[in-house]
């Protein structure tokens, strides 16, 4: 059964254990900028901890943007060739959701594969917000979440510097914090 | 043993005055026996001090600040997220240190360098910005009286990158307020000794880096195997799940029920409606996410958001434990959403919760006292519990205004010119002190006393222990936990790692010493280690008795001594000079100092050396 990775960003903490231990498993280094998951952090407005994970798209548009073919999907995983890599990084600009990332110190672009079934970001997530689920399962965490926000989204309004703005928010209840 | 990794061995010099900025060696012996964060904060510190011939202003282009993570941080080992802050302190005149949690440390070493130096002094305000193959003096008069976040957000956008990570001062530290913090990672501080008003007294505005470099770890996948053990341990812990939920605001309830929660400027130790202001408070109606360091599975950090009220659309991370007590139940502000907002205040205006929260209760009560006048606070009264002028007397510290011109010079400024706050002011050297009444265990008056900083629990934090178990201990007890303590938590200071996992979730701190071995390639015992950390407490103390300071300023505060805990299972407690002076004199004997607490002359003799 194909898996997928997903995310909960509501459980996501920050702590980048999951950056760690990508560049640990990938490249041997103690280095999180050599990590094919990051940490998106915006604070305080809005307040956001997303990990940005690859989606191993069925058309992937990285492998599109290719010249040379070194990106291609077997398996339901989009792997890089690195032998016939040029190094043009088109890969990482093209991936819709930034998915994809270079280091100076390599000369290929970082590419997720899944750690051949078992991805270490999820298994090391302090919190669960990474999660591997079967395809037909994506989404479920932001129905659940669609769920409570039917149940308790508020809008509440509040003045800055004269500013009036105002802030949506869904009333998590105490367990799932 | 020679060390075969963990060090770039490299450090960055700034001299702001010159506009210069270099990367200069490490020397091994440096590595070797002050193995990173406060420990080369304190030799370089010591080493400047003596070029200086011991006459150093805090606030003088010649008061260096040292920035250093340890070995450990941004590694693979749980909770490795901290930076160290060191440099001679404006607050106490003396030795001074702080550290910072968040993802800082990590940046800073992956651009090559084990520990950033500044001294001199900027021509107008400035920022530093590093990266791998650079660093560059920017200046940014724009940035002139901005808060800390709105400075982070505009260094952020004209660093064209958020991956960039900064290290910021807010008006307060520009203004030379000497309970300054430095807030790093949006909110993560710096908090105590004030380490914002150096450099607000270098007219540094922030510190700006971006490093991508792999950090030296010498046996990775050993580290990796020994760090998942430790956090196997954590996970398992019974209150893991209570630390990721609540973090430090659990320890509400237990220092109010314990007779330990500073309440009504540490007239009780017991807050009534501590229920307010609890953990619970918090995730059932303010708590929107979770904020943890780097490699922290514990994720302690809290953010909330006030959702009615006055305070509303205040958005912070936390309050934690000492936030919460020193500006809530210290202030008697019952109200959670006004701790937040103070909280919140805290960290825009660049200032340390604790300090002010201390500050403002002494205030309080000196007032209620009639030690100050209405005059002295600028014709505008404050309660206990009236939270809207708790957060007029921060703007008012922050800006340097009215009162807050003398509040913005700590204890030490507050006792010069109303020499009776003595009385209500708890302190230690001028070091107004953590949220924890040191009246109900005599090892932490101790703690406090001989703390190298002041009265800040970082050194040791006893005082659990001895309520728990410490009824019958005998002095020499106390005082070698003391000891004991002074030299592990330092450690973790050293290293670059956060205490948390030990002290509250009790994994054993053997692993400390394997992880340095993993990471160093130079294999050292837990023993060993500790030597070297009390080593570098040797070292401290050094600096601070040759700036003048000795047996009499180990002290007893007032009110620790003449004020019985009111209310409360601890009612009644207080700890009288006799037995302070008893534990104090035991304490310089283990030391090995002498009966005024200096160290030998040989300890002195082997730090003067070069190294």
């Amino acid at each position: 059964m194909a898996k997928k990775l997903a995310v909960v960003p509501e459980l996501c903490s920050g702590c980048r254990i999951c950056e760690l231990i990508c560049a640990i498993h990938h490249f041997a280094a103690a280095n999180p900028k050599k990590s094919a998951v990051r940490v998106l952090v915006t604070y305080p407005h809005p307040v956001m901890r997303l990990p940005i994970v690859c989606g191993q798209c069925k058309v992937p548009l990285c492998a599109d943007a290719c010249p040379v073919g070194a990106l291609k999907r077997t398996n339901g995983v989009v792997r890089l060739d690195t032998s016939g890599c040029i190094s043009c990084m088109k890969c990482v600009e093209a991936c819709p959701f930034g998915a994809m990332f270079a280091h100076s110190g390599l000369d290929y672009p970082i590419k997720c594969d899944l750690c051949d079934g078992k991805p270490q970001c999820v298994e090391k997530c302090p919190k669960g917000a990474i999660r591997f689920i079967p395809e037909q399962s994506l989404g479920e965490a932001r129905r659940m979440n669609n769920v409570l926000s039917y149940a308790h989204m508020k809008e509440i309004e509040f003045t800055e510097k004269g500013e009036k703005k105002s802030i949506r928010y869904a009333e998590i209840g105490k367990e799932e914090l | 043993m020679s060390i075969k990794s963990g060090y770039f061995k490299k450090r960055l010099h700034v001299d702001l005055t010159e506009g210069r900025c270099q990367r200069v060696p490490i020397a091994e012996e440096l590595i070797e026996r002050f193995i990173g964060g406060r420990g080369f904060g304190a030799k370089l510190v010591w080493d400047n001090l003596v070029k200086h011939d011991f006459q150093i202003d805090p606030l003088g282009p010649e008061n260096l600040i040292v920035i250093a993570p340890g070995p450990l941080t941004g590694t693979y080992v749980p909770s490795s997220g901290k930076t160290s802050f060191v440099a001679i302190s404006p607050a106490t005149g003396l030795y001074g240190d702080s550290s910072a949690g968040g993802t800082f440390g990590l940046e800073l070493r992956q651009t090559g360098i084990d520990m950033l130096t500044i001294d001199g002094r900027a021509p107008q305000l400035s920022v530093l910005f590093l990266d791998e193959d650079e660093a560059s003096i920017v200046p940014v008069p724009e940035l002139a009286g901005k808060t800390c976040l709105e400075a982070e957000g505009m260094l952020k956008d004209r660093f064209g990158t958020h991956e960039v990570k900064v290290a910021v001062i807010g008006p307060a530290g520009e203004n030379l307020v000497r309970i300054a913090c430095v807030n790093t990672d949006w909110s993560r501080n710096a908090g105590r000794c004030g380490m914002g008003a150096v450099l607000g007294s270098k007219n540094l505005k922030a510190i700006v880096v971006r490093g991508s470099k792999d950090l030296p770890v010498h046996d990775l996948r050993g580290l990796v195997q020994e760090s998942e053990k430790a956090f196997a341990y954590m996970r398992n812990h019974k209150y893991f799940r209570m630390w990721q939920r609540e973090g430090l605001m659990m320890v509400m309830e237990y220092a109010s029920a314990a007779g330990i929660l500073p309440t009504y400027n540490f007239k009780d130790a017991t807050f009534p409606r501590v229920h307010q202001i609890n953990g619970d408070t918090m995730l059932g109606g303010y708590k929107i996410g979770d904020n943890a360091c780097l490699a922290c599975s514990m994720a302690c950090g809290n953010i909330c958001l006030v959702k009615a009220g006055r305070y509303v659309g205040t958005v912070t991370e936390g309050p934690e434990y000492e936030s919460c007590a020193m500006l809530g139940s210290n202030l008697g502000v019952d109200n959670y959403a006004a701790v937040l907002h103070a909280t919140g205040l805290c960290d825009e205006l660049g200032i340390d919760t604790i300090s002010a929260g201390s500050l403002v209760g002494a205030v309080i009560e000196g007032y209620e006292q009639g030690i100050l006048t209405l005059d002295d606070l600028d014709g505008q009264p404050i309660a206990w519990g009236d939270d809207a002028a708790v957060m007029q007397l921060l703007h008012k510290i922050a800006r340097r205004e009215g009162i807050g011109n003398t509040l913005a010079d700590g204890s030490k400024g507050v006792i010069r010119r109303w020499p009776d706050m003595e009385k209500v002011l708890v302190q230690v050297k001028g070091l107004e002190q953590s949220a924890y009444d040191s009246r109900a265990a005599s090892s932490m008056v101790l703690a406090y006393a001989t703390s190298d900083i002041g009265a800040h629990h970082a050194r040791a934090w006893t005082i659990a222990k001895e309520i728990e178990q410490g009824k019958n201990w005998s002095d020499e007890e106390k005082v070698d936990l003391v000891i004991y303590h002074q030299s592990l938590r330092p450690l973790f200071d050293m290293l670059g790692v956060c205490r948390l996992p030990w002290i509250e979730l009790g994994l054993n701190e053997e692993h400390y010493a394997r992880f340095y071995s993993l990471v160093t390639g130079s294999p050292a015992t837990l023993g060993e280690l500790l030597k070297r950390s009390r080593d570098v407490y040797d070292l401290t103390r050094l600096v601070n008795t040759k700036l003048g300071a000795g047996r009499k300023d180990d002290s007893l505060p007032y009110k620790v001594r003449a004020c019985p805990i009111r209310t409360g299972p601890t009612a009644g407690k207080v700890v009288d000079q006799a037995t302070f002076d008893r534990l104090l004199t035991l304490y310089y004997q283990k030391r090995g100092w002498d009966a005024e607490g200096i160290p030998s002359a040989e300890v002195e003799e082997s730090f003067t050396a070069k190294a």
